[in-house]
């Protein structure tokens, strides 16, 4: 048995991604061996095969390659449903300024937002991860593993850059004030 | 008239001002009548800081007290000179809170973002998981909960079983007096008992119980009758207001 192989039945066998501190456990090898056998079993499946290792949730898991996604979806026939806007601005607060609470959420956006909290929350996306030590005691939110899991994220660390832009575009910069010649 | 008698004024200087009287100023850092230091520190060639106050306003005591026949005109002119000395050397003395400015190079904390900046990530955001909607993953296998089997008890409710055990209370015994603890009962013992009970038609559950028994041998008994509905070794049905049992 080689450790590729290994690692192939474990991952194979869980229905969640495996974290590499689990697999170093039960293997009893160094995590730099691990991982060299991590990209030789990754590498090993994207030549052949309708499955491919992804690193996802801080762990890895195998799915089926996207080319597989519309035979394996009208089998399954997955229910899906999308997110609205302001449910998706929310989601992207709590993601980059977590712990966050729904007051800090609402400043961001200027609106209320208790009712997106509450949907994330119930889709698991996102959790309540402590209490701020102010009067009240407001809720502190975080975001899931089920979100880095649902976004493609193998961990926090990978959001995509928040770059600040400055001011929104005004009606001005997007149709150029016409300046009258006097004629 | 006025304008004679102020022209006729000695103690008036070219701009038509009343001069400060001669009072004269002994310290350390300068020597000269009080109308000098105010000029000098006017024009910044006295540092008010390194002369003491303390003397000066003795001197103008000691001119008020010295000249009975104080010009009234002058007093006040000396007063004025010596407040705005005062009031300047108690600014100068006061600690100045000078704020730092950023240097040009220094990284300056950033502006919180506001939702619009958000608008590009929430649109990779969302193009990440198009692409995760496109990897399927095992799934739960459903595994049957041996405890769990599915048991039809048709239109008998809890309530018609509780009034079938209530029958059966009715006619229980009260417990014997007994110093020393019993053994606890197994309900699986007594579901063996039951089952002997059942009867593959239907009866009432008065007329499955036969001899005498307590309260707490009818509570094991019906709870054993409820095991055997669950798990299906046991029917139950309604007619009319009784509730029937029988075997399975």
């Amino acid at each position: 048995m080689n450790l590729v192989d290994q690692l192939e039945a474990l991952i194979f066998v869980t229905e969640a991604p495996v974290r590499v501190a689990d697999l170093v456990r039960v293997l009893g090898v160094p995590e730099g061996t691990l991982e060299q056998g991590l990209e030789l079993l990754a590498k090993k499946h994207e030549e052949q095969g309708a499955l491919k290792l992804v690193q996802l949730a801080g762990g890895y898991q195998f799915a089926t390659k996207p080319q597989y996604a519309e035979i394996v979806a009208s089998y399954l026939q997955p229910q899906r449903s999308k997110m609205s806007r302001s449910v998706m601005e929310v989601l992207a607060i709590v993601a980059y300024r977590q712990p966050v609470t729904v007051a800090d959420i609402e400043a961001v956006r200027g609106v209320q937002s208790d009712y997106g909290v509450r949907i994330l929350a119930e889709r698991n996306l996102i959790c309540e991860v402590g209490r701020l030590d102010k009067p009240g005691r407001p809720v502190l939110w975080g975001t899931t593993a089920q979100f880095l899991h649902q976004f493609n994220l193998p961990d926090k660390e990978s959001l995509p850059k928040l770059e600040l832009t400055g001011l929104p575009p005004t009606a001005h910069d997007v149709t150029p004030l016409l300046v009258g010649d006097g004629s | 008239m006025a304008n004679r008698a102020l022209a006729e004024n000695p103690n008036l200087n070219t701009l038509g001002v009343v001069a400060p009287p001669p009072i004269l100023v002994q310290t350390p850092a300068f020597e000269g009548t009080l109308a000098t230091l105010f000029r000098c520190v006017r024009e910044h060639k006295v540092d008010l800081l390194d002369v003491p106050m303390e003397p000066i306003c003795e001197a103008y005591l000691v001119y008020l007290m010295e000249s009975p026949e104080t010009n009234l005109d002058e007093a006040a002119a000396a007063l004025t000179v010596l407040a705005y000395l005062l009031e300047k050397k108690a600014w100068q003395l006061l600690p100045v809170h000078e704020e730092e400015e950023p240097e040009m190079d220094e990284v300056t904390a950033l502006p919180d973002a506001t939702t619009y900046e958000y608008a590009d990530v929430i649109q990779r955001l969302l193009e990440n998981h198009d692409e995760r909607s496109k990897l399927f993953f095992r799934t739960a296998s459903p595994q049957l909960d041996l405890y769990e089997i599915p048991y039809d008890v048709g239109n008998v409710t809890a309530g018609d079983l509780a009034r079938a055990f209530e029958r059966l209370l009715k006619r229980a015994n009260p417990e014997p007096v007994e110093l020393l603890a019993k053994p606890r009962k197994s309900i699986q013992e007594q579901m063996k008992f039951v089952l002997l009970a059942l009867k593959p038609s239907y009866q009432r559950i008065d007329q499955m119980f036969v001899g005498e028994y307590t309260r707490t041998d009818a509570v094991y008994w019906f709870l054993a009758l409820l095991e055997l509905i669950r798990l299906g070794a046991a029917a139950v049905k309604l007619e009319g207001e009784e509730v029937l049992f029988a075997k399975k």
